[in-house]
């Protein structure tokens, strides 16, 4: 499976130096969120 | 309502969709009215993209539905941070750098122009019938505060609706978008505070989350796979992320707030921005609904939210017997509640585990008399019950102070008219874009278009106010919201993957596909009880698997 030529040509985001690395924070944000939520729903159950 | 409210509300909903049309005043051609012309930052894209969700659905709808069936809906949301990553990656350089003026302009390019014709039209029915929910969610709160007819008020709001969408195009409802956004978080914070700040004398925050959870309204995330129940982990992961992707990637009312962007980074920081803040949007959302909850705890609530529908089944014969079960357990309920805040505060373990059994039972039986009430009220009338979008709206008129009342409903009004003006837009942009000139009038002028989007900006909100008429009855709007996008969603995500990522697959593989996965979902709609975040799964791998099997037999 070969990328379209638009999605190999990119701007470098203003934080992080890489997207790569934006990308890796939002889903570690997500994986915190997760994690937290569950604490939350067993702690009050 | 006081005056303050009044004066609160129609301040509001006039100075912010004015500042918006002053924002889109230079809208002078078609690029300006559907684009911006191309020239919003990455805050405001963010912030349009996420107003639109936040409608006054989320408000009405979503804080109902954690008061009955507590916080698990939160896990809906999980995928869509996984959804942007990619989107970002993938569908906004794509699309940018394609300068199109929708996503199904894209097929055409890709495939060809009876696939596009089919994407655009499957956008246009699914997204047609959620622009009339959308418009129909404040006809509630108008039916709660001044009881009129929830059919007038929706023509009213429609045309409201109408006038402000043909005259700003999308440069007034985004830079709109952003004032509103920044008012629903103000209203969010202060509406949590209101509520906790009404708990009775001696029920501290602690205690609140406390009976929210002993009552099983925070259970905001469930591991257990079942494919037949809607909110879980794994659904919310993967069901979710499919839904998101579907809406953010091929939906063209998302599509088309990035599409407005300066450039491909600016596109892509708004996707993410709203990665890294919806999830925890809809959890503060949900717990306001869940402090509701344990507010009605101590306060009498009423064991049906819809005043009519009261009315309706208080004059069955077996009805004061209902009624007289459900105040002797919300008694019972209100009691226990209270021996537990006590028994907390003297650390009184034995007292607390007491306390909660019974405040447990209790639970259990407030619930139970409610389910025969609502069984009175369908037996009696004919007609399916459900009161989640009633639920927040009698609280806020009944308890919030003056000028907060003004504030919410104003929130309210803006959130529909916002992300409904932006819905309309984006059927007017398909409609003229991908169906009046690709197929009709190739070669007009752009002061032609212009005119034509107008015409079909005002036409799709005619047929909304006339589909909102359809909501009645129809169920908490959130879930019909979602219900009616997982029925089409897949089918458009599976077409742009097979665009993006299956370069051998060609226009007439890609189309069938598409009309083979359609009629599965439906088949699956009514043949099985598969919850219905599952589709999105199913319809997107019947298109790819489909679409790659076709192009390898048609060579």
């Amino acid at each position: 499976m070969k990328l379209p030529i638009e999605m190999r040509v990119d701007e470098p985001p203003p934080i992080l130096g890489r997207w790569r690395n934006v990308n890796i924070v939002v889903l570690a944000w997500l994986a915190f969120l997760i994690i937290l939520f569950y604490a939350f729903t067993r702690y009050f159950s | 309502m006081t005056t303050l409210d009044w004066i609160v509300m129609i301040a509001t909903i006039v100075a912010i969709p004015s500042f918006g049309l002053w924002r889109g005043r230079r809208s002078k051609t078609v690029k300006d009215y559907l684009l911006a012309g191309k020239t919003m930052p990455w805050y405001a894209m963010g912030l349009s993209i996420m107003a639109t969700q936040a409608s006054a659905i989320t408000f009405i709808a979503t804080t109902g539905q954690s008061y009955v069936d507590g916080m698990r809906f939160v896990q809906f949301y999980f995928g869509l941070p996984i959804a942007m990553v990619i989107l970002s990656a993938t569908a906004v350089p794509i699309f940018h750098r394609a300068g199109v003026y929708t996503a199904y302009e894209y097929l055409e390019r890709r495939f060809d122009a009876k696939t596009r014709a089919l994407a655009a039209i499957v956008f246009l029915v699914q997204r047609s019938m959620a622009v009339g929910i959308a418009i129909y969610a404040p006809a509630i709160v108008m039916t709660v505060i001044f009881g009129w007819s929830d059919q007038v008020t929706t023509i009213i709001i429609g045309v409201v609706c109408i006038v402000y969408t043909t005259k700003g195009g999308i440069p007034a409802v985004m830079w709109t978008d952003v004032l509103q956004m920044s008012i629903i978080f103000f209203g969010l914070i202060l509406g949590l505070i209101t509520v906790v700040s009404l708990m009775p004398h001696g029920v501290s925050f602690s205690d609140a989350v406390y009976l929210a959870g002993a009552a099983g309204k925070l259970n905001a995330v469930d591991l257990k796979f079942d494919p037949n129940n809607r909110y879980n982990l794994w659904s919310g992961l993967i069901g979710g992320s499919f839904l998101a992707l579907g809406y953010f990637g091929c939906d063209q009312s998302q599509v088309q707030r990035y599409l407005t962007g300066k450039s491909v980074a600016q596109s892509r920081l708004s996707l993410l921005f709203n990665a890294m803040a919806k999830v925890p949007m809809q959890f503060f959302i949900l717990f306001v609904g869940a402090m509701v909850f344990v507010f009605y705890v101590f306060i009498p609530p009423p064991m049906m939210f819809e005043k009519n529908a009261m009315q309706a089944v208080s004059t069955q014969p077996a009805w004061s017997q209902v009624q007289s079960r459900f105040d002797n357990a919300w008694g019972k309920r209100r009691q226990a509640a209270e021996a537990v805040s006590a028994a907390r505060k003297s650390t009184d373990a034995a007292g607390i585990q007491d306390s909660l059994g019974r405040y447990r039972a209790a639970q259990t039986e407030v619930d139970a008399a409610r389910r025969s009430g609502i069984q009175l009220y369908e037996s009696s009338q004919h007609a399916t019950f459900n009161d989640t979008n009633y639920i927040f709206m009698t609280f806020v008129t009944k308890y919030f102070p003056a000028g907060v009342v003004g504030l919410v409903i104003a929130v309210i009004f803006m959130a529909t008219m916002s992300s409904s003006s932006g819905e309309l837009n984006s059927l007017a942009a398909v409609s003229v874009m991908d169906l009046y000139r690709r197929h009709f009038r190739p070669e007009a002028s752009d002061r032609h278009y212009l005119l034509v989007s107008k015409v079909f900006t005002a036409g799709w909100g005619i047929w909304a106010v006339i589909f909102a008429q359809y909501a009645r009855n129809r169920g908490s709007l959130v879930e019909a919201v979602n219900q009616i996008g997982s029925y089409f969603y897949p089918v458009l995500l599976g077409v742009f993957t097979l665009a993006f990522f299956f370069p051998r697959v060609r226009g007439s593989a890609a189309f069938w596909a598409m009309l083979i996965a359609e009629a599965a979902i439906v088949a699956c709609a009514l043949f099985t009880h598969i919850a219905y975040l599952w589709y999105n799964v199913l319809g997107a791998v019947i298109v790819v698997v489909f679409g790659v099997l076709l192009a390898a037999v048609r060579g």
